[in-house]
């Protein structure tokens, strides 16, 4: 069992086992201050911008926003500077359901992710930055604009901060707020959507670190993955030593080009669970520790049925895997990844083709509509589990269902058919809950004059 | 989502002589969120949060000025309008209440929630009640799911809601 010795993200939120939630309150830049804060933005600012970088290279950051790509590489990414802006863009779009993670830094500790900000900043000699939140988070966002002003009357930003000219311009942090669309989540509809067009996810290459927003270079990362590297800066040079000291190795036999699993994480834990919240936990925690420990149990002693690892679009587990080990190594088992970790626990008594038509509705309604396999298809399944769930489908709608499942999605297992990933999550999502609970989905549905041709597992 | 198919060639605008987008909007538009942008286009979003925030919806006319205001067409501003759930380009009632419906708040519950609050209401999602004072929305993942079931009442969040406990805020609501 891998346990966290100390609370590194919640350090100052009270979050079981070291704190009651109830005692949450925000933490203003004087309280921040006081307990050490600000302290890694100045070892940053110590360090050549280049080793900035080379030093979350080397702690093997790993993207906290679903996709679990190495931080340190994409900051790398960026072309020369050439004296014109360059942008960083945190995705605080927050909508995947199951996802609750990053809302508790937002409202309780501001402070640890512009601290973040202002490291990446200096590090990857980027002038302004824009904080897309979504538009759902109406407090979160008069917490960050509360925390923003202090920021700016620290000198943490604006004239004369102390980031000192990037680009010959002073660095700004500016909030954007979304107004309830998914799809803005996915990096380049972010962008389209802080340029005030819809949010339609633009084709890549070229990828945003060479062309994104207003055509500028432009970095986009996650809440938490910025959050993440002030407490590494806090340490200095020793940061990257102390980060892997934490979670786990790469799997063994794997490639060097593989990562591994470092460093503490925020698990968004709901469904039936006894005391769901948001806890934090290395990376590597099984999901039976997650459960039994900090959730304190099922709800009303139900068996575990199923967990989603990280939100819906990562898919479901299976029975079995109630002792899985939740690390980006997850997808072995059958998930699309770790996704953010947003963990959604199901008991014995969970319809799963309830749980599908759930599913399929919501991709369908967040579809962008850009991609038609994607805005026809995901329609589809959810008409098509609408009507299983009330009785009348046949067996061959079931086939119908996983070759619409397989048709569409960016990656190979969906054809690449379209430009993002949503369409990847949809297919995921269905296609591991109608493999993996298929006896229900038989059940319901009449196998009247039809015989299934699916292959299961497939 | 932004596939609303309407014919808007014999459309009419009801017009107002007022302006909705006033010159003190315009005003703080052009010293406080412009200049954060290198384009006067990025400028859309937060213009038109600003109208809502202070009209309660979108109309076209509205909609016109901030193109007029950000040398846009109108229909670009449209465009992203309609695009988003959050702009409403009708009118609504005084208390907008959005039940999220996404999973974790299914498999908590939801179902049975919405059905209660639809009949203490008397109204089916999407419309407003007679006295305009509330209009029932449904709406996916608020972010909430650790204190699933919820909802948002215009911009407050209710967490852990039961159909009891929300018909005590409903009624308290003024």
């Amino acid at each position: 069992m891998t346990t966290l010795k100390e609370p590194v993200l919640t350090k100052r939120i009270p979050t079981h086992p070291w704190g009651d939630p109830a005692e949450r309150k925000l933490v203003t830049y004087d309280q921040y201050v006081k307990t050490d804060g600000y302290t890694g933005l100045a070892n940053a600012l110590k360090m050549d911008s280049k080793d900035v970088i080379e030093l979350i290279k080397a702690a093997e950051v790993r993207g906290r926003g679903g996709a679990g790509f190495p931080a340190g590489m994409k900051w790398s990414f960026l072309p020369p500077e050439d004296g014109g802006r360059r942008y960083l863009a945190i995705n605080a779009d927050e909508s995947e359901p199951g996802t609750f993670k990053d809302r508790l830094l937002i409202e309780f500790d501001p402070h640890i992710i512009i601290e973040g900000i202002a490291i990446c900043m200096h590090a990857c000699r980027l002038d302004t930055a824009y904080f897309y939140i979504r538009g759902e988070y109406h407090h979160q966002r008069e917490m960050f604009e509360n925390a923003i002003k202090e920021a700016y009357e620290n000198k943490v930003f604006g004239p004369d901060s102390r980031l000192g000219k990037i680009n010959d311009r002073w660095p700004d942090l500016f909030l954007h707020r979304g107004a309830g669309a998914y799809i803005c989540g996915e990096e380049t509809a972010l962008l389209e959507s802080l340029e005030g067009k819809r949010g339609w996810p633009r084709i890549k290459p070229p990828f945003p670190a060479v062309a994104g927003a207003f055509g500028r270079p432009t970095i986009i990362n996650n809440v938490e993955t910025l959050a993440i590297c002030t407490p590494i800066l806090e340490r200095g040079e020793d940061g990257a030593k102390w980060f892997q000291s934490m979670g786990t190795q790469r799997p063994q036999g794997a490639p060097p080009h593989v990562p591994a699993s470092f460093g503490p994480k925020l698990f968004g834990v709901s469904g039936h669970v006894n005391r769901p919240g948001v806890y934090e936990e290395e990376l590597g925690i099984t999901l039976k520790d997650l459960i039994e420990g900090l959730c304190q149990g099922m709800r009303n002693g139900k068996k575990f049925k199923t967990a989603i690892p990280g939100g819906i679009s990562t898919g479901v587990l299976s029975t079995e895997d109630y002792d899985v080990k939740l690390d980006f190594d997850i997808t072995k088992y059958d998930t699309l990844g770790l996704g953010t970790a947003g963990v959604m626990v199901m008991d014995e008594d969970t319809c799963m083709v309830a749980v599908a038509r759930n599913i399929a509705r919501f991709f369908g309604h967040e579809s962008c509509g850009q991609c038609t396999p994607c805005r026809e298809g995901t329609n589809w399944m959810s008409k098509m589990l609408s009507r299983i769930e009330a009785g009348d489908g046949t067996t061959r709608d079931l086939d119908l269902l996983l070759e619409i499942a397989g048709s569409m999605g960016a990656l190979p297992s969906g054809r690449g058919a379209t430009i993002c990933g949503l369409a990847d999550g949809a297919n995921w999502a269905i296609r591991t809950i109608v493999n993996k609970f298929w006896d229900e989905f038989e059940a319901k549905v009449s196998s009247k004059g039809f015989v299934s041709l699916s292959v299961v597992g497939g | 989502m932004a596939w609303i198919a309407k014919n808007s060639a014999t459309m009419q605008i009801d017009r107002r002589d007022e302006a909705y987008l006033t010159i003190a909007l315009k005003k703080q538009l052009e010293d406080e969120v412009i200049p954060r942008y290198d384009t006067r286009m990025a400028a859309t979003m937060p213009a038109l949060h600003l109208v809502q925030d202070t009209h309660g919806w979108l109309p076209h006319q509205a909609i016109e000025e901030i193109a007029d205001f950000l040398g846009l067409q109108a229909s670009q501003v449209l465009d992203t309008a309609t695009f988003y759930e959050e702009y409403w380009l009708k009118p609504h009632g005084k208390y907008v209440i959005w039940v999220c419906q996404s999973l974790s708040c299914e498999i908590m519950g939801q179902p049975g929630l919405i059905n209660k609050i639809k009949s203490h209401l008397g109204i089916q999602i999407g419309e407003t009640t007679d006295d305009g004072k509330f209009t029932l929305m449904d709406v996916e993942c608020l972010g909430s799911c650790g204190t699933a079931p919820c909802a948002l009442v215009n911009h407050k969040l209710h967490e852990n809601i039961t159909a009891d406990n929300f018909q005590t805020v409903l009624n308290s609501l003024e």
